[in-house]
């Protein structure tokens, strides 16, 4: 695409600029302790510190004091069925610092789960139903053994 | 009366959680692609408040936790993004953005935790919004192009022969040194290839092509025998304009042909 294909810089040019970015940002649990005012972001592996920085402080508007940016690699592991190796995907993470005052902490999104039980009660109910009705279907002729499956009364 | 509306509406907005932006051209942005409302980013005299206030703009609203479903609108198509104008275009740009981030941001938590996650259709729905977007910017800047110097101005390329003597379409990049006195980058793209073995695999790698080639060809063939065998009043017409390339006069010569019936015999 024309509007994703960037002029070469060479110095004096002006300074290159992005109108529509399509990078991507998400806040992620950090897999390690950190401060409080550090905030760990998964991000697009093309993005650098940088992009990361102008990224929260003009999309977000957001006061960024530091970042770190490192690629955590894919773990492996076996697939359980046949037994090959499988690598999940490389992620690129960044730990923004804020300023000292800030104290973030990862929302808590599954607080309690009784508002969905309420939801699922009724789903689960006719899975009750269900099997109830599967076992009576198995067990529909155990009082006449031997005949063949087809036959019923 | 007029005030008292007034009240309810204040009061109403009020409840919103920090609806930001009532601009005419955007509020069409809120209804189709956005499915909570938009935090507002207000100037804190705290700066913990105010930097996680802006923080809590990557999760949804917490009455969409631990929903079953998500109600949300559609994405936007071309037809209403070719009337806006640039600056339009880019606002939704960010705005959908901000979106997309939202949802990754729940997506990845809930994968995580194992969790159902609802509505995931609506990150599809806003890539596709973006996808037009880029479409309606890029269709601009091929009218622009056009107007001014009489070329589209997409990205040059051409079909090369590449090292492994295959063709290839390749876009040209800008270099600050020319080509022809780059031999570093020579070296480490080289074009065409030569020699015997070259050659064996070409001659394999043709037959790989046209044996597929003539496969297909078989297996259109037999397909539309057996369909005529199985459905003898089937419409030849229909057949011919789904697979031009058989010849529908020798077919009933085949033995595939006669179906499982008595033909009629005069």
């Amino acid at each position: 695409m024309s509007s994703r294909w960037y002029p070469l810089y060479q110095r004096g040019n002006p300074q290159l600029r992005v109108f529509l970015p399509n990078f991507w940002m998400k806040i992620v649990k950090t897999p390690n302790q950190q401060p409080e005012n550090v905030v760990c972001f998964e991000v697009s592996h093309q993005m650098t510190k940088y992009d990361i920085r102008q990224y929260l402080e003009k999309i977000y508007k957001l006061p960024v004091v530091a970042v770190r940016d490192r690629i955590a690699m894919g773990r492996f592991k076996r697939e359980e069925r046949n037994g090959y190796i499988i690598k999940e995907e490389d992620s690129k993470l960044a730990y923004v610092t804020f300023p000292k005052e800030v104290k973030f902490t990862y929302p808590d999104l599954f607080p309690e789960e009784n508002e969905t039980k309420k939801n699922l009660k009724d789903d689960e109910k006719s899975l009750d139903q269900a099997k109830e009705r599967f076992r009576e279907f198995c067990n529909r002729n155990s009082k006449r053994r031997g005949l063949p499956g087809w036959y019923s009364i | 009366m007029i005030i008292l509306n007034l009240i309810k509406r204040t009061t109403f907005a009020a409840q919103l959680l920090n609806r930001s932006i009532f601009n005419n051209s955007l509020y069409n942005g809120i209804k189709y692609c956005v499915t909570r409302n938009i935090h507002l980013s207000q100037p804190a005299h705290d700066i913990n408040e105010d930097v996680n206030n802006k923080l809590m703009e990557f999760f949804d609203v917490p009455k969409n936790w631990n929903e079953n479903e998500v109600k949300h609108g559609r994405s936007w198509n071309l037809a209403e993004l070719r009337i806006k104008s640039n600056s339009d275009l880019h606002k939704i740009w960010f705005i959908l953005l901000k979106e997309l981030n939202m949802l990754k941001t729940m997506e990845h938590e809930y994968k995580r935790e194992w969790k159902w996650w609802a509505s995931p259709e609506r990150i599809d729905k806003v890539q596709d919004s973006m996808k037009n977007i880029e479409t309606v910017v890029r269709e601009r800047n091929q009218a622009y192009h056009m107007l001014e110097s009489g070329t589209d101005g997409e990205q040059p390329g051409q079909y090369i022969t590449n090292a492994l003597g295959l063709r290839e379409y390749k876009k040209s990049v800008e270099h600050i040194v020319p080509y022809w006195a780059n031999k570093k980058w020579r070296e480490a793209n080289p074009r065409g290839c030569h020699g015997p073995d070259y050659q064996k695999f070409m001659r394999l790698y043709r037959e790989k092509i046209y044996n597929d080639k003539r496969k297909g060809r078989n297996r259109d063939k037999n397909h539309v025998i057996r369909l005529l065998s199985r459905f003898p009043n089937l419409d030849r017409n229909v057949l011919k304009g789904k697979y031009p390339q058989i010849n529908f006069d020798t077919l009933n010569k085949k033995d595939l042909y006669r179906g499982h019936y008595v033909p009629d015999v005069e």
